[in-house]
């Protein structure tokens, strides 16, 4: 189960000029094992794309199923080259990971350079590294007084339209109500004239 | 010696001269009191109140002022009773004397031109603060205080425009407020009179004054504002909730004197946009018929369309304040303060 928006078909990558899809799969394991030991890596983005999905994917499972569940061991040791990281991924990540509700992963698109190859690169990284993060911290600008004022205002706008909503609907509902005590009246007219020996009759009939 | 005496003694009787012309022109004609003449009386008992208590600090002492924030943190000597955040911030940084509203004073707003006290951390505040908050209250309570600059000094001198009060800032609200009784009948201001009102506390943009606060004794501020009858009443109350019980905190901004428990910004320049939005009719419980003035203003630091500022908070701003309607409440508790002691 992954937790994030990614691509259902695999993706063909093209690692060297001509490489079988063995190329590809060691290409990925390369980029999971990097990842798992400096916990943020920089490839092209889309084999960090790529790669993203299979640690999400390992993470996951070594989380639901532990270090005593023998297909996950060999999942692990397949998708991690350097045998340490074994250890790090049921020690270290598995009890950071354990309570998160969202993916253990990100991933950043970093500018083009120009003049280069014109390939994008990424960054990857595992949740709560402890690298400087990626993403500057934004200034709160929610009480600077021109935004307190226009919040105030908007406030004021809503309120002054939900006030004319629920006026409309009372006027309708006195309009109804208006109609509707017309009609009683004239029923009330009618029954007094007609009404009574009807009931009776029907009482009559009843008994 | 003979002479500085002398000097004295021409002093005391020119105020009293003067204290009694006053008295005379209160007595026979009310009628021709003028701002004008109030505020030149308040301007002089005020510069004597100064004097008096600078003459108090005979010897010059020093403090240690530890600076926090840009640009570095760092450490200043400075003068007790003398010097002020301001002058602390002219040993730094020209941005922090022209960009700084407020300083933080061991954690408490203090006035950029109100003199320190003790030894003290300090820290330099602005309008665009993670936390702008308390800056922004500041200056709202300024605009206010202008406001009743504007009001004394837009009309020609027949009229004798007498302030009331203004309630405690409320950004919230859209626009700030100061209560005073115009004497001018059924005067509804058209949009251009609106505009020249403005225009009077726009200008005081390029003026550069600063905000001066003194503390003053009962019987001074009583002086100072023995000819309106709303501040006169008022003053009691005041100083029976000032923290020694008989000062009153007063501001001062070029010639315009007026009660404030502050902080207030540093200066005019300060204030970037300002504008008067509408003047409403309201009724007090102890004052009787008031107009309350409303205006909207933006420091210069902050930057907005001119189409937000005229089609959504301009429009805003003219709607009645709902803001507590001035009172005279505190006598009561002034009276209970006392009993005590008896």
């Amino acid at each position: 189960m992954l937790r994030f928006r990614h691509q259902m078909q695999p993706r063909k990558l093209k690692v060297t000029p001509g490489a079988n899809p063995q190329a590809r799969i060691n290409k990925l394991r390369e980029i999971v094992t990097g990842l798992i030991r400096y916990e943020r890596v920089e490839p092209l983005w889309y084999f960090a794309d790529e790669a993203r999905q299979y640690a999400e994917r390992l993470l996951y499972l070594a989380i639901k199923n532990g270090d005593k569940h023998k297909e996950t061991m060999e999942l692990a040791d397949y998708w991690l080259e350097e045998k340490d990281l074994v250890h790090k991924l049921f020690k270290v990540l598995v009890p950071r990971y354990k309570n998160y509700k969202t993916c253990y992963t990100d991933l950043h698109k970093l500018a083009v350079e120009y003049p280069g190859s014109g390939i994008p690169m990424g960054v990857l990284e595992l949740r709560g590294n402890p690298w400087p993060p990626i993403i500057a911290r934004q200034r709160d600008t929610k009480f600077i007084l021109s935004n307190m004022l226009l919040t105030a205002a908007k406030q004021d706008f809503y309120n002054t339209k939900q006030q004319l909503k629920s006026d409309a609907a009372t006027k309708r509902q006195q309009l109804i109500e208006k109609s509707d005590d017309m009609h009683t009246i004239r029923r009330t007219d009618d029954s007094s004239s007609v009404d009574p020996p009807a009931k009776t009759e029907n009482l009559m009939m009843d008994r | 010696m003979a002479s500085t005496f002398q000097n004295l003694r021409h002093s005391c009787l020119k105020s009293m001269s003067h204290n009694r012309i006053h008295k005379c022109i209160r007595m026979f004609s009310s009628q021709s009191l003028t701002n004008t003449d109030v505020r030149k009386k308040r301007i002089e008992l005020f510069d004597k109140e100064k004097e008096r208590q600078v003459g108090l600090v005979t010897r010059v002492e020093k403090i240690e002022v530890k600076h926090v924030g840009i640009p570095e943190d760092c450490t200043l000597i400075m003068n007790k009773y003398l010097s002020t955040p301001f002058n602390c911030a002219m040993h730094m940084q020209e941005l922090l004397m022209t960009r700084s509203a407020l300083a933080l004073v061991n954690g408490q707003p203090w006035d950029m031109h109100r003199p320190l006290e003790t030894d003290c951390e300090i820290k330099f505040l602005h309008f665009e603060e993670e936390d702008p908050r308390i800056v922004n209250n500041a200056f709202w309570r300024t605009c206010s205080f202008v406001l009743g600059h504007v009001l004394e000094t837009a009309f020609q001198d027949k009229f004798y425009i007498e302030l009331c009060s203004f309630p405690s800032p409320n950004v919230s609200s859209g626009s700030f407020v100061y209560d005073a009784d115009l004497k001018l009948g059924d005067w509804k201001p058209s949009k251009t009179e609106l505009n020249c009102l403005s225009r009077i506390g726009l200008r005081l943009n390029f003026a550069d004054l600063k905000f001066q606060r003194l503390d003053v004794p009962v019987s001074v501020a009583q002086d100072m504002f023995s000819d309106n009858r709303f501040k006169r009443a008022q003053i009691p109350a005041i100083a029976s909730k000032s923290k020694s019980g008989s000062t009153v905190t007063m501001y001062r901004m070029g010639d315009h004197i007026d009660i404030s428990a502050g902080p207030m910004i540093a200066n005019t320049s300060q204030i970037g946009r300002y504008s008067i939005t509408a003047i409403h009719d309201i009724e007090s419980p102890s004052f009787g018929k008031l107009s309350r003035v409303q205006g909207l203003a933006l420091p210069t630091q902050i930057m907005l369309h001119s189409w937000t500022y005229d089609t959504i908070l301009r429009p805003r701003a003219a709607k009645l304040n709902p803001g507590p309607l001035p009172d005279l409440k505190a006598p009561e508790t002034h009276i209970q303060q006392q009993l005590p002691s008896h």
